[in-house]
């Protein structure tokens, strides 16, 4: 059983120069027309390479200020107006600036155990599919797991 | 004190031959002032740092060239048994925000220091203190009792600035020249409306903007600053929080700036926000 067997060859994408709004609103889309939450998506160029991969995760973490800890600290201190303001500069950056680069993908032909092994090693829990320079697919966790478990029960 | 007790562990590196476009990626993306550049077999052999990239914008380069092409080396380092004075000192000498720590291995490197990790040890010994303000009934208090230090004090008082019109190359100009971190930009009537950051200049780099572009097109408004009379434990709290580098002053009216503080401003003065520990100092004289 290879990545071929379980991929989803309907995916979404997004490009390097969108805003993050526009990624925003790309994962809502997704998870309607998929029916099912979309936490990361396929960043493509204009060739349609994958160049990218931007998660929800990405997203959060540019969000979140770095010196948070002291957050916790700070019993006289009120978040609300000032995470608002954290929110704000989104505004500024492009999915460029933040998605992950060293992406790992995976080939048509590449067996369900090999996958398993790189998402239970890595923590992946999804794998584009790249034939050549072309994307193919995409390999959730969930379709993964799955695939694994029909066969077992 | 030692580098060992504000030192942190995380240390983002890419190769040489990374692309500019990637280098950029992980700046904006890990919020850090610079990368470690590593050679083949990941030893450690220069720094590329966001003015760097800023200089890279301004000569034109394509932002398809590699980290090899701009970075500087070796690295600036110190060992975590050094004094911490002593490695602000060279930070302070070479002008660079950040001194990277050497561990058992010379061929490694096991940490990193920067004005935020001191700001932040600062922060929190300050607020560990019995003279807090955080423990006090208000500001005005403590401002009669003249023991902690106002941003005033410690700020910068010339603020570089241009107006919303000029084209980012005037814009990175000022910052060469004056050797800052960050441009004040008004208005047609002085007013202050916005910042333009290293950060911001990178990332218009990264978008492949001209820089004949107007700076309004890429600052950040508004301005981030406080009451030039307020605590310096205050101001130092709000850049922390915020995540910003540095906080602007006013004299009162937000739209009239009188001055700068920054987080290596902040650094720099080592005896934290209040007047009690000036004699002794937290971080002595080595």
């Amino acid at each position: 059983m290879f990545a071929r067997d379980i991929m989803d060859t309907r995916f979404h994408t997004v490009r390097p120069t969108h805003t993050i709004a526009e990624a925003v609103r790309a994962f809502e889309t997704a998870t309607i027309e998929e029916r099912k939450r979309v936490y990361g998506l396929m960043v493509t160029d204009e060739q349609d390479r994958l160049v990218g991969m931007l998660s929800m995760y990405d997203i959060l973490l540019f969000i979140q200020p770095k010196q948070v800890h002291l957050w916790d600290e700070m019993e006289d201190f009120e978040p609300g107006s000032l995470f608002d303001e954290l929110l704000d500069r989104v505004k500024a950056i492009q999915v460029c600036d933040i998605m992950t680069t060293e992406v790992v993908t995976i080939k048509p032909d590449t067996h369900v155990i090999v996958i398993a092994d790189l998402m239970i090693k890595r923590h992946i829990r999804r794998l584009p599919v790249v034939d050549g320079k072309d994307v193919v697919g995409i390999v959730y966790i969930s379709g993964l797991f799955n695939h694994l478990m029909r066969k077992f029960l | 004190m030692l580098v060992k007790e504000v030192m942190r562990c995380q240390i983002i590196q890419l190769p040489t031959t990374a692309y500019l476009s990637k280098g950029i990626n992980h700046l904006i993306k890990h919020k850090i002032n610079a990368l470690l550049v590593t050679d083949e077999v990941r030893n450690p052999v220069g720094v590329v740092s966001k003015t760097d990239l800023v200089g890279a914008f301004y000569g034109g380069l394509s932002i398809d060239s590699v980290l090899g092409d701009i970075m500087y080396g070796p690295p600036l380092t110190c060992y975590p048994d050094d004094e911490l004075e002593t490695s602000l000192d060279v930070m302070r000498t070479h002008g660079v925000h950040q001194l990277y720590v050497r561990g058992a291995d010379p061929s490694s490197l096991d940490g990193m220091l920067s004005y935020t990790d001191v700001v932040v040890f600062l922060h929190r010994y300050c607020r560990s203190c019995p003279k807090s303000t955080s423990r006090k009934r208000g500001p005005s208090d403590l401002q009669e009792e003249g023991q902690h230090f106002t941003v005033k004090e410690v700020m910068t008082a010339s603020v570089v600035s241009y107006r919303e019109e000029d084209p980012l190359v005037e814009v990175i100009d000022g910052l060469m020249d004056h050797h800052v971190g960050a441009i004040l930009i008004r208005d047609s009537q002085g007013l202050a409306r916005g910042v333009i950051s290293k950060t911001d200049l990178v990332a218009a780099y990264h978008h492949g903007m001209s820089l004949n572009v107007e700076a309004r097109s890429i600052m950040n408004a508004p301005v981030i600053s406080c009451d030039q009379r307020a605590l310096l434990d205050e101001a130092i709290r709000l850049m922390l929080l915020k995540d910003v580098h540095r906080v602007f002053a006013n004299s009162g009216d937000p739209s009239q700036i009188t001055g700068v503080l920054s987080l290596s401003d902040a650094a720099r003065i080592r005896s934290g926000s209040c007047r009690a520990c000036v004699s002794s100092r937290i971080i002595p004289k080595g």
